[in-house]
């Protein structure tokens, strides 16, 4: 089936996905066909300060197969490392040792016989919550599946790298990754694709399960061009004295609808985020960081930073919830946001919800323009406005980036940073 | 080079269409040492901002001049790399940014062959100047003016004027809150850079920083003029007699109108 304009209704969807799909176990088939009930059924996703009506998602031709761009070849880079081109494995490298103890890195559809991706698969966000879940829960094209087995006690570095020619319509994304009790990763992924004159839309769902006494380090900068209109969602779960570190950088995309949770379920779980974001021009930019309290003596630490120009408008919405019976937690966020531009706009929308008396819980957020006198000030010493708006970005900046342990990250974290003030 | 010479040629300014300077003449050359006195409220501090630049005051005429260039046209960074230098106040707390970083980069921006000073010859410099004006080296890493007390600014304000060496120097009331020790050293600083390469124009409430910084001239400033202008001495009469004892001179002799 090559053209796909035509589907107008279910019959036809459900059609297509047995043609694509056919030879899928039967579980993952019959999810892909119900989720396609659904796409018809559910509406947009509806959010409060980012109407999806004038985007005009419909318009994108979202059923239609990227065209593949490339065959897998196994390399050893020395790491664990996957390229998806138009979500087409065709980088892959898991280094002999790895594989001996245990650890599998594979695409996602190539893993679908693994109990633990059919049990951890749409485990920790919903598949019907909104139109474009139920898109990505039905045609998901490929992504990765990551276990670490139990006990490995050196940090398992993961690369994943998603890119989309300038070709792709729609690139839906799936990725699981299980890390077992006292194990150590660190993840990093990209993302970003060709620009083209229409719209592509980027749906991704990261599902992470974190067990007891682990530590995960999750990495992500999405550096996309503007005609991405982008839902990355990521979700875990975090078991007892295991830890998970979240570094977000968000520079790319037209539009950017981005969420991380954590939910913390037992005792001594804690998670700890750091997102950076810099929106210039047309961007538009709606961020949730979520920490949920399940279980006592868990603690969260959420940071935002964001710098917008131009024309730019951001959101970051931060929930930090705390549940009935989850005592002597600790859970913190803060948000600021420093606009260089009048025309920019950056809200930030703190919320605690809070269950339980015996708890210790704090949020900060502020949102202003660039000081006009410390530009005056640093430009009286000779500085060339840019060059002081420069210095003060990096100063904002510098708290929250240089906070990112990972280091390679960190560095692109600041390359985008420079980009996006030069641009 | 020739020496420096600033000329403010009846220099009127506005902030909000509200008058603050109402025609006021003043040169100020290399080899010299102006101080401008005068009641809070009086356009002082106006004066010292138009003439850097700041966006804030609107200049309805007038106008200023150095070297013979139009300063007024210039954005407040030519201003500087024209060698105009302005001790701030209020300096701005920069978060992020260190001293040192800071001061690098403006050095770098100031020098006129666009090459970078060699960061061995910058940290020396550094070290030197901050010894000399008695400075813990530990400033220099830290983020510009945060958490610093009010006299640690000011010291840091002449740590950035010695370091840029500038050809004419505005120093806004850089004495105040600080005791005489501090003033002794901001003097010290300000005395090292004197010659005919130099001038100075010293905006001060109060005589007593005139003690160590002795001015060549010394204009009295009110209701956005200068009303008299006269040697050091004025100063000490100044300030034996009070800022009264001006506005009913000049009352007297119909200088100023009575308020």
């Amino acid at each position: 089936m090559n053209s796909t304009a035509a589907i107008s209704s279910q019959t036809e969807l459900h059609a297509l996905i047995r043609d694509r799909f056919g030879h899928e176990p039967d579980w993952s088939l019959s999810r892909r066909l119900r989720a396609a009930t659904n796409w018809f059924a559910l509406d947009w996703p509806r959010l409060e300060r980012t109407p999806l009506q004038k985007r005009r998602l419909d318009a994108i031709a979202v059923y239609d197969q990227p065209p593949a761009d490339g065959e897998t070849q196994f390399i050893n880079t020395g790491g664990l490392e996957m390229h998806l081109h138009n979500n087409v494995p065709v980088v892959r490298s898991i280094p002999e040792p790895w594989i001996q103890r245990g650890v599998i890195f594979q695409s996602l559809r190539d893993a679908l016989d693994n109990s633990l991706v059919r049990q951890y698969l749409g485990s920790l966000l919903a598949e019907d919550s909104d139109k474009i879940a139920a898109l990505n829960a039905a045609l998901w094209q490929n992504g990765v599946f990551l276990y670490v087995p139990p006990g490995i006690s050196e940090t398992v570095e993961v690369v994943i790298q998603n890119y989309a020619t300038s070709e792709v319509q729609a690139l839906l994304s799936r990725n699981v990754v299980v890390v077992g009790a006292q194990s150590r990763v660190a993840i990093t992924e990209r993302w970003f694709n060709a620009g083209a004159a229409h719209k592509m839309l980027l749906a991704a769902n990261t599902e992470i399960i974190v067990e007891h006494g682990a530590e995960v380090q999750y990495g992500a900068i999405q550096q996309c061009e503007k005609n991405a209109e982008a839902f990355i969602h990521r979700a875990a779960s975090v078991a007892g004295d295991a830890r998970l570190d979240w570094h977000i950088g968000e520079f790319g995309a037209g539009l950017i609808v981005s969420s991380h949770q954590s939910h913390l379920n037992q005792a001594g779980a804690s998670t700890k985020s750091i997102t950076v974001f810099f929106g210039s021009g047309q961007q538009h930019q709606d961020y949730t960081g979520k920490s949920v309290h399940h279980a006592p003596h868990t603690t969260s630490d959420m940071t935002a930073r964001g710098v917008m120009k131009g024309k730019a408008r951001s959101i970051f919405t931060g929930v930090t919830q705390i549940d009935k019976g989850a005592r002597g937690s600790d859970g913190r966020q803060r948000e600021q946001t420093l606009m260089l531009t009048d025309d920019a706009r950056a809200d930030a929308i703190p919320s605690l919800v809070i269950d339980e008396q015996d708890v210790y819980a704090a949020h900060a957020a502020s949102a202003g323009p660039v000081d006009r006198t410390a530009i005056f000030y640093l430009t009286s010493r000779g500085l060339t406005e840019e060059e002081a708006t420069r210095l003060i970005v990096h100063g904002f900046l510098a708290p929250v980036i240089d906070a990112i342990s990972q280091s390679a990250l960190r560095d692109e974290v600041w390359q985008a940073v420079e980009r996006k003030i030069r641009e | 080079m020739a020496a420096p010479v600033l000329e403010i040629a009846d220099l009127h300014i506005q902030i909000d269409d509200k008058p603050i300077l109402d025609g006021l003449t003043l040169t100020v050359r290399g080899g010299e040492v102006h101080a401008i006195m005068g009641p809070n409220g009086t356009g002082k501090t106006s004066l010292a901002q138009t003439l850097m630049g700041h966006p804030r005051y609107a200049v309805t005429g007038g106008a200023v001049r150095l070297d013979g260039q139009d300063l007024l046209a210039m954005k407040p960074d030519q201003r500087a790399r024209q060698g105009l230098f302005l001790a701030m106040q209020y300096p701005s707390e920069i978060s992020g940014v260190t001293t040192a970083n800071f001061l690098r980069a403006a050095l770098n921006a100031c020098r006129a062959d666009g090459s970078n000073i060699p960061l061995k010859e910058f940290r020396d410099e550094l070290d030197r100047v901050m010894q000399f004006l008695e400075m813990d080296p530990k400033f220099a890493n830290r983020y510009l003016n945060e958490g610093f007390s009010g006299g640690e600014k000011k010291r840091n304000e002449i740590l950035q004027m010695l370091m840029l060496k500038p050809r004419i120097a505005i120093l806004d009331e850089i004495d105040s809150g600080l005791d005489i020790d501090a003033i002794k050293v901001v003097a010290k600083g300000v005395n090292s850079l004197k010659g005919p390469d130099f001038g100075a124009l010293v905006i001060t409430h109060y005589q007593r920083i005139l003690d160590y910084v002795e001015p060549d001239f010394v204009h009295i400033m009110v209701d956005g003029r200068i009303v008299k202008s006269g040697r050091a001495d004025l100063a000490e009469e100044l300030d034996k007699k009070g800022y009264e004892w001006v506005r009913s001179e000049l009352v007297r002799t119909g200088t100023v109108e009575e308020s």
